[in-house]
Parts: structure tokens; C-alpha cells; sequence
């Protein structure tokens, strides 16, 4: 039978997002468990399978690459939301918008003076080993000396309650059409829920993306001409591309669509020829949008798009070059940034990093490799990652030695307990644990997404919330009150 | 409009066009072999002569029985025109185009793919078989009056008008030439009126035709309705001016002239004397002057897309 009942929910010990104890909901989840508690058992298992449904009728699906293929996944949603107080996330928006704006700083400078490193503040050994700077991004002033325009920034919540940010996503953070998608799901198939919290509304981020891109335009006017460049409809994203170009009325472009000509100008093959292009939300990576100046072997880019982006004639969201802030180990300078762009002292923390290129930090990562969690520098999605608790010890002997081999590529955190939240999983609700991913804007304003993505592991136990391994969402209210 | 897009939503109109077509021309046909004489010599290879497969079923089967011609027409993915085949490549098409239709619209063309999925089986069996084709064409005529009753009048939209016109047009003229053909030999037993209502019903046209020209089916007047009807959506004069509607929206003036050739042909012909003789010689020249139409309108419009085939200075600037 599918029910779902806050009194025999079996709390691991963490920290729950919902429930304070068993049976003794938080304050803002009362309404959410007496509601659930009322609803009959078959009732929601309609539901549940309605929600099935429309995720295949609507497509809604991401792409997971294995060796046996390329598989089209529906998106796995589960029903129950988790719940922030509206008090408790102004805090944390204030957190990201400080965060996102040194980031920012940080790049632009990394790309002129250098004034951090001058100041000896940042090593310059971490940038010279850097696999995301760019040389030809060098003295480029993107508008607003803004690099980073959409940053995705992963939060967990440890035992104790406190939020940290565990790593800043700056170069093509994925995720925004899926948080937008599960408030459409949920609305649809729980609107008597809505009816009993004032929750928070997402559907502002695309008008704001619009704007945001928009305020890159080289040439004034109302309507700049923009387009959402996809590497094709086999990327694992191509959804949210095509979901996002067209919530903003932009065009979904590949790199063949494009041509930049002598005059520097991107344009855009048309029914009636070219037409000029003025911005470009990009969604392929640096190391793809222009065979001239990075792989020549791409087919997924544009030729001359640096010529031009760096003349002035296009905008592109992220700048090129900017994932030389999306890198584990710049990750642990963040806190100084802050304090040295802005004098302010860090909002939000970061989960306590130890950098295996400090001697001391190496040793400490090789003795602790059961206990720790051990990541790659540059590698997203999950991917590369050592758990150590979870690790056999044939798997530590081999990060050990990668580690020797490139101390500057590694990074090692603690393992956090990452906070729970009930989630039904075979017909029985049981806690799972999840994470945060807001999303920020920054060009001429700077704007947060009204929750964000809440990602969880699926499978008991895991702390690996990625889709490609598993992973699945849930809808993320922030609750200006109960009713 | 980007020219891929462009070339994506025509060709996607053509796909849909298609696999509605070939479900029509499938129940009406198991329902005329109802009607034929025992021993006619009308059957299942006469079917794949008509839609102008019958050297590429023979690639694959034998024997044209039954179930082979039913299992190549609707789901067999070699056949690049089987029903099937038309509905997974209209989804794959309107995957990359999602962002220029309204959002109900993906919804529904992948609804009818899941559903023409996991459906096509039972259609081999004759007594599912009008059940599952007649749902996949209610499945496509809910797409076709989502796109119109939601959708701007943009180039886009003209583009699915031309694929949609195009494909329909042909269909018809390839209906005509071939079950003319293939009745001939009736032409003076008392089935004659039975097989010109057959190419009428083929068309889903009977109705109509009862209605506006007269109960009879008389060889003439089915040629002059089915080619040269000013009202009825399926014949080619009606084709071709929705075809000149899109083209009088859309830039460039070259497929404009061609379709003008067209008109005139279709306008100016002796209906009573095709109907005697020359009705094969006809409808190969209105399918010639279409592909002929097909080509100008890649010329023109999707060109850009292929970068390969083209140099730059093709491009005028705008």
C-alpha cells in the first residue's frame, strides 16, 4: 500500500529536511504531512503514476551515455517536495549573490593584472596548472566585466543544519528546465497543496535569463537577436536547450548554423540568408566553440566566434574562460576572494577542502583515504569521484597513485551526512538524501532562483545525486508561511 | 527562420502527411477487396504499385500476401515511407524544433509515436486493423488542429503548409494514376461505378463527392474533382493553392513561378478526354513538375543548412 505517513517514517539520524523527529513534523511541513496523511492510498498512487505519465507523454528526458548506447531517460521526479522557509533563504540568497560576484572579479582580474596573485592572496601554482584557463581570453572585456553570467552552485546541508557550498558551477551548469518543469508537475497534480502554502514562484528565470542576455547585446534596440547554441539533440541536455530557447523565444542554434565573416559579426543562416546574431547563450564547451583557437577537430563550434566575441560584436553567456573559476581546487580560495574583493566576510561556508598540491594536506588524504571524499579538479557530473567509506581498497590503492602522480589535480573533502528528505520509493516512503542547486544570474542586475534543484539519490544510502548515476528530483518550495 | 529548422518542419509535415495517407489508402482498400468479385485480379501487389513501393517490398518478401504488404505499408523500418517509419522520423525531427512550436505540439507528435509504438502490431490482424490505423489518423488530425488553432501564422508554420501540401498533393496524383490503371480492365463490366468510387474512397473523397458533383461516380468528373477542385482539400488544385498561400508568405520568388506552370496545367485540361485516355502520362507530369517543386524550394530556402554544397557568397545579407 502507498502511503505516505510522517509517524513510522524511519529517520536515519541526520539531519531531515522535514521532520524533526518521527512522527513530529518541522513547522512549515505540518500542513505538507496532514495532507499527505489524508490522502488515501490509491489515491496517491494515481497520482504518482499520473506523474509517470506526463514525464513520458511530455519528454521529458535526459541522456545517459554507456556503452551499450546512448539511452533517453524519462526524468525520475518524486512527488514529495522539500520545504526552506522563506526566512532562512533570504540568508542563503545574500550567500550566493556575494559568492557570484567575487567569482567574477576573480576572473576578470585573472585575465588582466592579476592583483590577487600579486597580493598573494591566491598561489599562482594553482593557476599555472590550471586546465580551464584560457590564454586567449587575456585582456578580453566582456560587458559589466562579467565572465561567469549563469552560475549553477551545489549546496548541501551537513548534520548539524548549516548549508555549505560544495562546489560553484560556472562553465555550462545544466539542471534550471527540470526545477521549472517539477513546480509545473507538481502543480498540476497536487493543486490542493498550493492551496495551503504561499510558495514561492520559479517561473521568473527565463523572463529574467532573457534579460540578463539580453543586456549583453552589442548594438542597442528592443529585440536583440538570440540564440541558445547546442551541441545537437544527442547531448544529454538537449532538452533543457531546446526547453529554454523556447521559453524565451530565442533560436536553438548549432555551431553550422553560425558563421562569423570578416566583418567580425556572428550571423545566423536563414530562409532569407544571414542575419546578424547579437548574443549567444552558449552550451558547448570552451574547449569546442571556436576551432580556430582551441580544438581544431571540433565540428560542434563556430570559426572567428572568439575574433568576434573578443571585438565586441556578440555576446556570449559564459564567457570563454571562465571555467578557470569552476575548478575544485580554486574552490577552496573562494572565502579569501570574497574577503579581498569585497571586504566582507564570507556568508555562506565551504566544506572544510584539503588540497593534496600542500605537502601537508597530500599526507593527511593518503592516510584518510577510507574516510574522505576524493575529487578530481576538473570533472563534472559525478564522474571520477572517490568515496572513501564506500571504497574497496583496490580502489583507494589506485586513487592513491593517481594522486601521487598529479598531487594538483586532487582535492579531498569529509564526508558530509548530507541531510534527508522523505521520498516514496516502492510504494514506502523512507528518507534519502539529497542536495541544493540554485541558480544565478549576473550581467547588468544579479537574480537567484527562488529555491533551486533539489537532487537526490535514489538509491538508499547513496550520497551520489547526479542523474547520470541515479539520481532524481524533487519540486523545492520556499515558504513565505503556512495558511 | 533558420534554414534547418526550415528544412526540419517541411520535411516533418511530409512524414506526418504521409503516414496518414498510407493509413487512409490501407482501410479503404481492406474495405474494397470486401466488395471486388472472387477472382479479381485487384490485390495486395496492386496496393504497393499504388504508393509506388512494389520494387522495394520485393527487395525484402516474396510473395505480396496479406500480412507481408500490411507488415512493410505499416511497420517495417526498412520501408522508409511505412507508417511507422514516417511517425519516428516526424518525432526525431520535431525534437530539434521543439522551441519554434507551441509546447503542446511535441507532446502530442511523441504521444502518437508511443502510441503507433506499441499499437502497429495489432493492426496486421485484418479485424484491428481499422481500429489501430483510424486512431493513428484521429492521433495526427489532433496535431494538425493543435498547430492550427495555437500556432502564429510564421514561416514556420508555412513550412509544415508546404510539406503537408506537397506530400498530400502527390499522394493523390499517385493514388489516381495507379488504381486508373490498375481498374481498367472493369472498365465496361458493372463494376464500373464501384471502381471509381474506390479511387474516391481511397481518398477519403466519396463523401464529398457525392455531395457537391453526384452519387454516380462518373470517370470524368472524378478526374475533374480529384484534380481540379477548387474546395476539396485533398485534390491538387486545392494543394497547390495552399501551397501558393505559403509561398506568397515566405520570401523568394522562383517556387512561386514553377507552381504557377502547375496551376495552368491542372486548369486547362480535358477532363473527359483523360478520363478515355492519357490519364497515366498526365499524372506523371504532375508528379515530375512536384519533385521539380520539391528541388526549387530546398534551392531556395534550405540550402544554407547543407554548407557543403554551397559557397558563401550564395548568401545576400540582410
Amino acid at each position: 500500500m502507498m502511503k505516505i505517513d510522517c509517524g513510522t517514517y524511519p529517520l536515519t539520524g541526520g539531519f531531515d529536511e522535514l521532520l524533526e523527529a518521527a512522527g513530529k513534523p518541522r513547522p512549515s511541513a505540518e500542513g505538507l504531512c496532514d495532507y499527505f496523511a489524508g490522502l488515501p492510498a490509491d489515491e496517491l498512487e494515481a497520482r504518482h503514476r499520473a506523474v509517470d505519465a506526463a514525464i513520458m507523454a511530455a519528454g521529458i528526458t535526459f541522456t545517459v551515455y554507456s556503452e551499450a548506447g546512448n539511452i533517453d531517460r524519462a526524468w525520475p521526479f518524486d512527488v514529495v517536495p522539500r520545504i526552506i522557509e522563506k526566512s532562512e533563504w533570504d540568508g542563503i540568497e545574500a550567500g550566493l549573490k556575494q559568492r557570484l560576484k567575487a567569482l567574477n572579479l576573480f576572473i576578470d582580474d585573472i585575465y588582466h593584472e592579476q592583483k590577487i596573485i600579486q597580493d598573494g592572496v591566491f598561489p599562482a601554482e594553482v593557476l599555472a596548472d590550471s586546465k580551464n584557463f584560457r590564454q586567449a581570453c587575456v585582456g578580453a572585456n566582456p560587458p559589466f566585466g562579467v565572465w561567469a553570467h549563469i552560475c549553477g552552485t551545489d549546496l548541501v546541508r551537513d548534520g548539524d543544519g548549516t548549508f555549505y557550498v560544495l562546489e560553484d558551477n560556472l562553465r555550462v551548469p545544466s539542471g534550471v528546465s527540470y526545477m521549472l518543469e517539477n513546480r509545473q508537475l507538481m502543480k498540476r497534480l497536487f493543486p490542493e497543496l498550493f492551496a495551503r502554502y504561499d510558495v514561492l514562484p520559479v517561473d521568473s528565470y527565463t523572463a529574467q535569463l532573457y534579460d540578463m542576455l539580453a543586456a549583453l547585446s552589442p548594438r542597442s534596440g528592443d529585440r536583440p537577436e538570440i540564440a541558445v547554441l547546442t551541441p545537437g539533440v544527442y547531448n544529454s541536455a538537449y532538452f533543457e536547450h531546446s526547453y529554454l530557447a523556447q521559453q524565451m523565444g530565442a533560436y536553438l542554434v548549432e555551431g553550422s548554423d553560425l558563421v562569423v565573416l570578416d566583418d567580425d559579426c556572428v550571423y545566423m543562416k536563414t530562409i532569407e540568408g544571414l542575419t546578424r546574431l547579437d548574443v549567444i547563450y552558449r552550451r558547448v564547451d570552451d574547449d569546442f566553440i571556436d576551432p580556430e583557437v582551441f580544438r581544431a577537430d571540433s565540428t560542434l563550434g563556430v570559426p572567428g566566434l572568439m575574433r568576434a566575441w573578443k571585438a565586441g560584436k556578440v555576446g556570449i553567456a559564459n564567457a570563454p574562460g571562465s571555467g578557470v573559476a569552476d575548478d575544485k581546487v580554486v574552490y577552496a580560495y573562494v572565502p579569501q576572494m570574497i574577503e579581498y574583493y569585497l571586504g566582507e566576510k564570507a556568508i555562506l561556508p565551504n566544506v572544510p577542502s584539503y588540497l593534496c598540491m600542500h605537502q601537508e594536506d597530500c599526507d593527511y588524504v593518503l592516510a584518510n583515504l577510507d574516510k574522505l571524499v576524493v575529487k578530481p579538479a576538473n570533472e563534472s557530473g559525478g564522474y571520477g569521484m572517490l568515496i572513501g567509506p564506500k571504497s574497496t581498497a583496490e580502489e583507494q590503492a589506485t586513487f592513491a597513485r593517481l594522486i601521487r602522480e598529479n598531487p594538483r589535480n586532487y582535492m579531498a573533502q569529509p564526508t558530509l551526512s548530507l541531510s534527508t528528505v522523505p521520498t516514496l520509493c516502492d510504494g514506502a516512503i523512507e528518507p534519502r538524501h539529497v542536495d541544493l542547486r540554485p541558480f544565478i544570474l549576473q550581467s547588468k542586475d544579479i537574480n537567484v532562483t527562488r529555491g533551486g534543484l533539489t537532487r537526490v539519490a535514489l538509491r538508499r544510502g547513496s550520497l551520489v545525486v547526479n542523474s547520470s548515476q541515479g539520481g532524481g528530483s524533487k519540486d523545492t518550495w520556499i515558504v513565505q508561511g503556512v495558511i | 527562420m533558420l534554414a534547418r529548422v526550415a528544412e526540419n518542419l517541411y520535411w516533418m509535415a511530409r512524414y506526418l502527411e504521409r503516414a496518414e495517407d498510407t493509413a487512409r489508402l490501407i482501410n479503404a482498400t481492406t474495405m474494397l477487396l470486401m466488395d471486388m468479385p472472387r477472382g479479381a485480379s485487384f490485390g495486395w501487389e496492386d496496393l504497393l504499385k499504388v504508393v509506388g513501393l512494389d520494387e522495394a517490398f520485393h527487395k525484402h518478401y516474396d510473395e505480396a500476401s496479406e500480412t507481408a504488404v500490411m507488415s512493410f505499408l505499416i511497420q517495417d523500418e526498412r520501408n522508409p515511407s511505412s507508417i511507422f517509419a514516417c511517425v519516428r522520423m516526424a518525432r526525431e525531427n520535431t525534437r530539434t524544433f521543439r522551441e519554434v512550436l507551441p509546447r503542446e505540439s511535441w507532446e502530442w507528435v511523441n504521444e502518437l509515436y508511443l502510441y503507433t509504438s506499441t499499437h502497429l502490431g495489432h493492426a496486421l490482424d485484418r479485424r484491428k486493423r481499422f481500429e489501430v490505423l483510424t486512431e493513428i489518423i484521429r492521433r495526427r488530425q489532433a496535431v494538425v488542429g493543435l498547430l492550427s488553432g495555437t500556432m502564429s501564422r510564421d514561416d514556420g508554420f508555412q513550412f509544415m503548409r508546404l510539406g503537408r501540401n506537397v506530400e498530400r498533393a502527390d499522394m493523390t496524383s499517385r493514388v489516381l494514376d495507379v488504381s486508373y490503371a490498375i481498374n481498367l480492365p472493369y472498365q465496361n463490366s458493372q463494376y464500373y461505378d464501384l471502381i471509381w468510387m474506390s479511387v474516391l474512397h481511397a481518398l477519403s473523397a466519396h463523401q464529398m463527392y457525392r455531395r457537391h458533383v453526384g452519387v454516380h461516380a462518373r470517370g470524368h468528373k472524378v478526374l475533374g474533382f480529384l484534380l481540379n477542385d477548387l474546395l476539396f482539400p485533398r485534390s491538387v488544385r486545392h494543394c497547390l493553392h495552399e501551397i501558393q498561400f505559403a509561398l506568397g508568405e515566405l520570401p523568394g520568388a522562383e517556387p512561386m513561378r514553377r507552381l504557377q506552370g502547375m496551376l495552368d496545367l491542372v486548369d486547362r485540361a480535358d477532363y473527359r478526354a483523360l478520363a478515355a485516355n492519357g490519364l497515366h502520362e498526365f499524372c506523371d507530369d504532375i508528379q515530375k513538375r512536384l519533385a521539380d517543386l520539391n528541388g526549387i524550394i530546398s534551392q531556395t530556402y534550405f540550402r544554407a543548412a547543407h554548407p557543403q554544397k554551397m559557397s558563401q557568397s550564395l548568401f545576400s545579407l540582410v
